[in-house]
Order: C-alpha cells, then structure tokens, then sequence
C-alpha cells in the first residue's frame, strides 16, 4: 500500500470546515432568541415551536421531499441510459443530437429553462389537455431534464474510465446486452450512479427558479417558500428546519454506518471461528 | 362498511361539483395579509382559497404573461398593472357584485385610474411611497444636526453621500422606482421621458455611484434593521419592517423613514382578476369581503402599509393612522406622483443607462 | 469484495416485461434504449428551445405572451416575419460582449479553485476504507440540503463588516479596520465554489473510487516519488473524472444569477443578471431569449465539437 502524506488529510480537513462553517453558523442561529438571523439575542428554542405550527413551511418541505426524490430517480434512469448509450452504441442516426440535447441544459439559463418549459406546458394544455394545469407533476418533470444533464456527464465520465474488457468478454460468453449492461456495468459503474443521484436530489432540492415558472396554485416548493419570505430577512424558523434535516439525515448516516459495522464484524466473527 | 363506503362515495359525487365552484386562487405578495383574513373569509363564504405568494412584480408579470396562470385574483403594483391591461391579461369586474367598492376613498381612486382607465379592472388593495430610510443616529453623527431628512439632498447630494458612505448607503435596484424622484430633486417634472432629462437624471446618480454600497430591492431591510447601511431608498413599509426589526432586537439601532419634500411615488398595490381565471366569482367576492373597513383595517394593522378605505381608520392602530409617514397629511399628499409608464423604447434606455450607473459599463 | 448485483427486478424479469413486447412490434432493445432519452429530451428539451429560438427572432410587444408572432397566414400565403435585430443589438451594445466574457472568465476561475480543492478531497474519500468512505461522502453533500438561500446568508453574516471573519481579525490585531469583502467579486468567486464544490467533488469520486490499486502499486514499487505517481498514473487516469468536474462547474457558472446577486457588488456583470434585467425589468423576452441562444452556441458547440471528434477519433 502507497505511504499516505499528512498532507491530505490536512487539506480534507480544510475543506470539510469550509462546507460546514455555514452550517453550524445556522445551527447556532436557529437557537436564537432574536428574529434577526444575524444577531445573537439568547439561546432559545421557540423557532421550532413556530416551525411546527406553520403548515406552508411544512407542507412546501413536503413538496420538495417528494419532487427531489422522484426527480432524481428518473433522472438517473434517463442520464444514465443517455450516457451508456452515447459511450457504447457507437454511431447511429440521432447520436449528434443526443450529444447536444444531454449537454445543452447545463448552460441554459434557468430564466430561460422555466419560461421555454412553461409556455410547452401552456401550449400542451391546449392541445392534448394534459398537463392539466400546473403543479408537482410539472415541476417533477422540469427537474428530471435538468437534473439528467448532469447525471449523463458523471456516468459518462466513469464509463470512459472503465475498463471494457469486461463487458466484452462476456459479450463474447453469449450474454445478452441486458444481461451485460445489469450484471457487468451497472455495478462498475454505481459509485457514478450514487453521485448523480445526490446530486441530481440536491439541485432539485435547491431549486427556485425553474420551479417557480412550471409551478401552478398551490404548489409551493421550500425555496418558493423560504425566497417568497426574504424580504424580510431569512427567519429562524427556516434554520430550524435546516437544522432538523441535517440531524435526521446525519442520523440515518450514523445508524447505517453502525449497521455495517456491526454487520461486518459479526462476519469477520463468523470467518474466525470457522 | 360497504354502506359507509358508498356513503362516502355519494358524498364525494355531490360535493365535487360544488367543491369545484367554492375554490379561490389567491397570488399575493407575501406578508402581505393579516394572519386571519383568508380564515376569516373561508368561514364567511365556504369558499377554500389557496393561497400563494410571489415577492415581486416582475415574477408574477412573466407568469401571467405566459398565460392560463390559474390564478383567479393577483395584487400587481399600479404601474405593473397599467401594462398589463393593455396586453389584455385582466377581465372586466363586474361591479354589481362588489358593492364595497363604494367604501373606497374616491381621491385615492382617481389618483389610481391614472393606471386603469375608470378603475375598469382593478381596486385599491394598500398602497404607499418611495422614500428614504436612515438610521437616525448615524446620520446625525455624520451630518449633524442640520441634516436635510427632508430632502433628497440627504442622499444625492454628493457631499452627503460621501460623508454616509462608509456606514453604507443602498438603493432600489429598479430605475423607474428611483428616477422620479431624482427628476423632482432637480426640480425636472418627475414624469418626464425626455431622454435629456432621463440623462441629467442619470448623471446625478452616477455623481453618488462611489459612495453606494449596493443596490437591491429587499436586502436593506435586514441590513438598515441590522445597522448594516444607514441610509436606504425603500418603500415605506419595508422601511416600517426594519424599524420593526431593530427595534425588536433591541439593539440600538433607531430608524426613520422621511417623504421628501421635493415629492416622490406613490403606488398602489391592485386586486385585479385575470381573464382567464377559473374561479372569477369566488375573486369577486374576495375582493367586496376585503373591502370592508374593519377586514382592511386589520391588514393595515398587520403590514403597516396605509389603505384606501376611509371607514377603516378608526379601527387602525393610532399609531399607524397618526404617523405622518404611513397616512401624510394632505399637504404631503398633494406632492406625491404617480408612476409614471413608459414606451418599450424609453423604458430600454432608462434600463440601459441604470447599468451604466450601476456597472460604470 | 461485494457481490455485484444490481438493484431491483432482476435483468431476465426486467427484460421480459419491457422490452420484450416492444420487440414483437418490431422495434430492437437497442432502438428502445436509445429512443426513451432522445424522446424525453426531444419533448422536454428541444421543443422548449426551438421555442426560445422562435421568440428570439420576434419582436417584442405589449401582449399576451409578449412578442408578436412570427408570421401570418392568410389561408394561402405564408408570411414570415424574422426579426435578426435582436442579435445585432446584442453585437452593438459591448454591455453584452463584457458580460459574456466577464461571466466566463469568472467561471473558469471558481472552476479551477473548485478543482483544487475538490481533487484532494474527492482522493481522500475514494482512499477511504469504508464505511467511512461512504460516510465522508455524505458529509460532502449534506451542506447542501439544507438551503442555498440559508448558506447564503450565512456567508454573508460571516463576511459582512460587523461578521465573524473581520471580528476575528480585528481581536488578534491583524487589521485595524474591517475589510470590505461582502458585495465584492472575492465574494462571488466563494460563492460559486462553494455551492458547486460536490459537483466537482461527486464526479472526481466516482471516477477516483475505481482506480486500479494495482498501477499505482507498481508505480511505487518501480521507484516513483508519491508526486510523480500523481501526474504519471493517478492524474491521467483520473482525467475524465477531472474533466466532467470541471464541466459541471465552469458551465452552469457561467449563467448563474442568483450568487452574484446576494454575494457581489454593483460591478459584477455577470450574464445571466444582465438576461434577468432583459427579461423581467425590460420585459424584452426577443433579446432575453437572443441572450441565451447566443450564451448556449458560445458553450455548448465546441463542446459538442470537441465530443465528436473524440468519438470519431475512439472509433477509428
């Protein structure tokens, strides 16, 4: 194994506290007495309280949950299959704007993005009466396109890296393709699949512009929710909800970690007194 | 159970159709209503609203541009609102279902019919004025007593602004909100489209452009209530916001808001009803429910924004109806403008001389 | 190691269900695999843009939608009325050029910092024994449920004049008076690698997570300092990765609106915020579409060049 230089560690060290000095700066603010975010006016849990009887936060952070995991679901599925199918079919008749097509939204505005996919959904309205008016299932969509854009870009990247031998040989073993791609390159290439996911879930999660064109009446998302109230500075009781996802969240990931740990030991326990 | 199922179902069956009827799409600026005026309006009426907020103009502008926004009442701001009829996006109200429109101040409304020919389209929500925010101590530190806070000298004269400059000075990131004032300043008609004076305007902003930290259209109010800048071009009930704010805090920080002398805009915030609402009924009762005095008195309790409903001042907090900044004597009314609406061509070159001013490209 | 198995149904299942039936229509598996993107996007993307292409070329107006139609027809004549004005405008005006080049510039600079410091991270992860390799990755993104607009507050309560930073600074005497750094370009580059570092750091991950041990093994072995194993085997075989982070970075930064907006100052021209200003305080949608178009050939064609070209040279 290489020697590891304290070096690295440092400077993940480093980076770590750069992600997270924001993060516990609005942890420590949602204990605040005072409805100024910025100012320290006493320790106090009263933002949790108002969170907890305020229905339009709740109900928008509802919304979002559900939009960001469907959203990033599909969008893995359709970047992911653009992907393999852009770096394994070689030529076929639609591949140059396949290649435009899964690049493109990455640069659109999103001005531009929630307007273009607003006036398709008026005009589909006309036309096939569907979408019936504007809400979740639109937003659900806009996303996934967007979102797609960058899982195709992270899947691509870890399909080029790969050795294809693999799948190779076993094509030359007489697998079907299908057979091929689930048990040969989809496990290979899963990492890129959990990172497309995060990150197709997180920009969808953050969103505020394109949901706020294709969205309709009464489907509010939390960035809708949180922006619509920034006039008069960010409140507390948003930094509570922050800070409640972060705890069920950093739970979850301690409660898996221990699992596998547990798990893992157990075997190892296993294997010794075999 | 299957009797109790088909209960239900039967139940379902008449009470859609007529679910269907009793709902209201309300778009609205956000904090922009009494806490219990939609419950109030639901128990009146057994109409369920949905209720959403936009936070500014231009947003709820592209929306309804777009088309079939489903909304059935928006609150545009007056000169938004002017465009807007003329591109056709509002029905007709039909007055004979809004009798309340009788409670509203016939001043106020004529002044408002600058934007919607007869008020054709439209009624008064709240309304109020572009002025300046400052923090009172400061200021004075700065410049003395005899500090012109009834002025626009306070801030666009250059030897103000230098010596407010590092305690921070913003402005309204919008050319059409700011402008007329400056022409008033310099003694121009505050309406004026001629290119000359929208220059000479521009040229008296870009003589302050060093000394303005930035400029925004909702940032001030924390950052004034935060003693953050000292000196804001804002819209009065954001400026009412921050002293809320800070005085909340407790942290010291005193602010004032000032009408100046000079004149400024006044504007108003609309109810109107898109054409292609589904729910126009439900809108118009909406509006006659909100019109009464002691409900409109209750929004203005809660914004501080003044209304247009002279029976409600009895019941608005004193405080309110007796601060001269909120409800200006009539003087101070006398000077206030309207917004004025520009054709496509001035609005461009307003738009593209703010950059200059704003960018020094 | 685990066994490799996917997730869900199992292939044969999968393939019985789906593909199959197609089959019978007479349409391959491959043909349906390559469709089910291509016609999502086609739908989602394409007509959307050819909308926007369409705007671009109109003329604005007082309506509803605010542009005039591109042509009439009057039952037997087409007319078609092309307006390319809105694209010299953007050609006459240097306003324009500037932004586009200052947005790109500014791009590129927060992509470069973002790789800096996401490379090291994203190897340090992908080095990791698990679980803590999945657990440092998580850290990674957490940040970023919570709320862009809350982490933006917060960097500006640590940035402002009164915040943390200079606080800091002024108590241990390393200044005197407190830096102006709020409302600043410094500002805007923090922003912008700050909020896309997990896009620079996920895609370097998954790329990092499947090095072959065994190159860099036998690099050490054969006598390499740690360094020249990094740029001889480590840096090259990562360079996809390296690649892809730095396009999810440079080029939705170069759009970006709503950093500059909170975080810079009133000389950040930035593009999209001058594609905002067209778009909702001029209501000029022709010249605010005409922004995009011109910012999405600008990008998005060399790059597509570029991808061609790989291609053909990797099937030759």
């Amino acid at each position: 194994m290489m020697r590891r230089s304290p070096f690295l560690p440092l400077i993940c060290i480093a980076g770590f506290v750069f992600l997270y000095a924001p993060i516990v700066s609005l942890v420590v603010f949602s204990f605040n007495e005072s409805k100024l975010v910025t100012v320290w006016g006493g320790f106090s849990t009263k933002w949790y309280g108002a969170l907890f009887r305020d229905p339009q936060i709740l109900g928008a952070a509802w919304v979002s949950l559900q939009v960001a995991a469907i959203a990033a679901t599909v969008a893995v599925i359709l970047g992911t299959l653009a992907a393999y199918v852009l770096m394994r079919f070689g030529r076929f008749r639609s591949r140059a704007l396949l290649t435009g097509m899964v690049t493109a939204p990455l640069v659109m505005p999103e001005v531009i993005t929630g307007l273009s996919l607003l006036l398709l959904f008026v005009a589909m309205e006309q036309i096939f009466g569907w979408p019936a008016g504007r809400g979740m299932t639109t937003i659900i969509i806009a996303h996934t396109t967007f979102a797609m854009a960058y899982v195709a870009v992270v899947v691509q990247s870890r399909l080029t890296g790969m050795d294809q031998s693999v799948e190779e040989a076993a094509m030359d073993l007489g697998a079907r393709p299908v057979r091929v791609f689930f048990d040969i390159t989809l496990p290979i290439i899963s990492p890129a699949l959990v990172a497309g996911w995060l990150l197709a879930f997180t920009l969808s999660l953050d969103d505020l512009v394109v949901a706020s064109f294709v969205t309709g009446p009464g489907a509010s998302t939390l960035p809708m929710v949180i922006f619509s109230k920034v006039r008069m500075g960010v409140s507390p009781d948003i930094n509570a909800l922050a800070t409640i996802i972060i705890a069920i969240v950093g739970l979850g990931v301690g409660l898996a970690m221990w699992v596998m740990v547990r798990g893992r030991n157990r075997d190892k326990a296993v294997q010794r007194t075999e | 159970m299957t009797r109790l199922l088909s209960l239900t179902l039967v139940s379902v069956a008449l009470a859609s159709p007529v679910a269907a009827q009793q709902t209201l799409n309300i778009y609205n600026w956000s904090d922009y209503i009494a806490e219990d005026t939609i419950t109030k309006f639901e128990e009146a009426t057994g109409i369920k609203v949905v209720y959403d907020v936009y936070d500014s103009n231009e947003v709820l502008e592209a929306k309804l541009l777009a088309g079939s926004s489903g909304y059935d009442l928006v609150v545009p701001t007056s000169n938004f609102l002017q465009r807007q009829v003329k591109a056709g996006i509002y029905m007709p109200l039909d007055k004979a279902k809004i009798p309340n429109l009788g409670n509203l101040d016939p001043g106020l409304m004529k002044s408002a019919a600058a934007y919607d020919a007869g008020n054709a389209h439209s009624a008064i929500y709240l309304w109020g004025t572009t002025g300046i925010g400052y923090n009172i101590d400061k200021v004075a530190e700065r410049l003395g007593d005899a500090a012109p806070t009834d002025s626009w000298s306070l801030v666009l004269d250059p030897a103000n602004a230098a010596k407010l400059a590092d305690c921070g000075i913003s402005i309204l990131d919008s050319a059409v909100e700011v402008m007329p004032g400056v022409l008033a300043w310099l003694g121009l008609p505050p309406d004026s489209t001629d290119p000359d004076d929208i220059e000479k305007a521009m040229a008296a902003l870009t003589a302050i452009r060093p000394y303005v930290r930035y400029f925004h259209s909702s940032q001030y109010i924390t950052d004034l209530a935060n003693g953050e800048v000292c000196l804001s071009i804002g819209w009065s009930g954001d400026v009412f916001i921050a002293m809320d704010r800070a005085a909340e805090a407790g942290n010291g920080v005193n602010i004032g808001y000032t009408i100046p002398s000079e004149g400024t805009l006044q504007w108003f915030d609309m109810m109107a009803i898109p054409a292609d609402a589904p729910h126009p009924d439900a809108a118009h009762a909406f509006i006659n429910f909100v019109l009464q005095p002691e409900i409109i008195a209750d929004i203005t309790n809660y914004v501080f924004y003044p209304n247009a409903v002279p029976a409600s001042k009895e019941m608005i907090d004193p405080e309110i109806t007796g601060d001269p900044a909120i409800y200006p004597p009539q003087e101070v009314l006398d000077k206030l403008f309207p917004a004025t609406v520009y054709d496509a061509r001035t609005d461009r070159l307003i738009n593209r001389l703010w950059t200059q001013v704003r960018t020094g490209q | 190691m685990p066994r490799a198995q996917a997730p869900g149904m199992s292939a044969p299942a999968l393939w019985r269900w789906t593909a199959a039936p197609l089959a019978r229509l007479g349409l391959s598996g491959r043909t349906l695999v390559i469709l089910v993107p291509v016609i999502w996007l086609l739908v989602f993307f394409l007509i959307p843009f050819l909308v926007v292409a369409k705007i671009s070329l109109s003329e604005p107006m007082i309506a509803q939608p605010p542009y005039a139609p591109l042509g009439t027809w009057d039952g037997l004549r087409l007319t078609l009325d092309l307006n390319f004005g809105n694209y010299a405008f953007l050609l006459d005006d240097p306003l324009y050029l500037n932004a586009y080049v200052f947005s790109i510039q500014t791009a590129f600079v927060s992509a470069a910092l973002a790789l800096l410091i996401g490379y090291p991270m994203a190897w340090y992860i992908a080095r990791s024994p698990e679980p803590r390799r999945t657990l440092l990755l998580l850290l990674v993104i957490l940040p970023f449920w919570t709320s862009f607009l809350l982490r933006v507050y917060a960097w500006q309560g640590f940035l402002r004049s009164n915040g943390v930073i200079n606080n800091f600074l002024i108590a241990t005497g390393i200044i005197d008076t407190p830096l102006v750094m709020l409302q600043t370009n410094f500002a805007v580059y923090l922003g912008i690698v700050y909020t896309y570092l997990p896009f620079m750091i996920l895609p370097l991950y998954a790329t990092l997570v499947k090095l072959d041990d065994s190159l860099l093994e036998a690099s050490a072995d054969l006598g390499a300092r740690p360094v020249a194993t990094f740029f001889h085997v480590t840096l090259p075989l990562s360079m996809p990765g390296v690649i892809a982070g730095f396009m999810l970075v440079f080029v939705p930064a170069i759009g970006e609106f709503v950093i500059p907006e909170l975080l810079g100052g009133p000389n950040t021209l930035m593009i999209g915020k001058v594609l905002w200003g067209e778009f909702f305080s001029n209501r000029d949608w022709p010249v605010a579409s005409a922004v995009a178009i011109v910012m999405l050939v600008v990008v998005v064609v060399p790059f597509m060049l570029l991808r061609n070209a790989q291609a053909r040279a990797e099937a030759e």
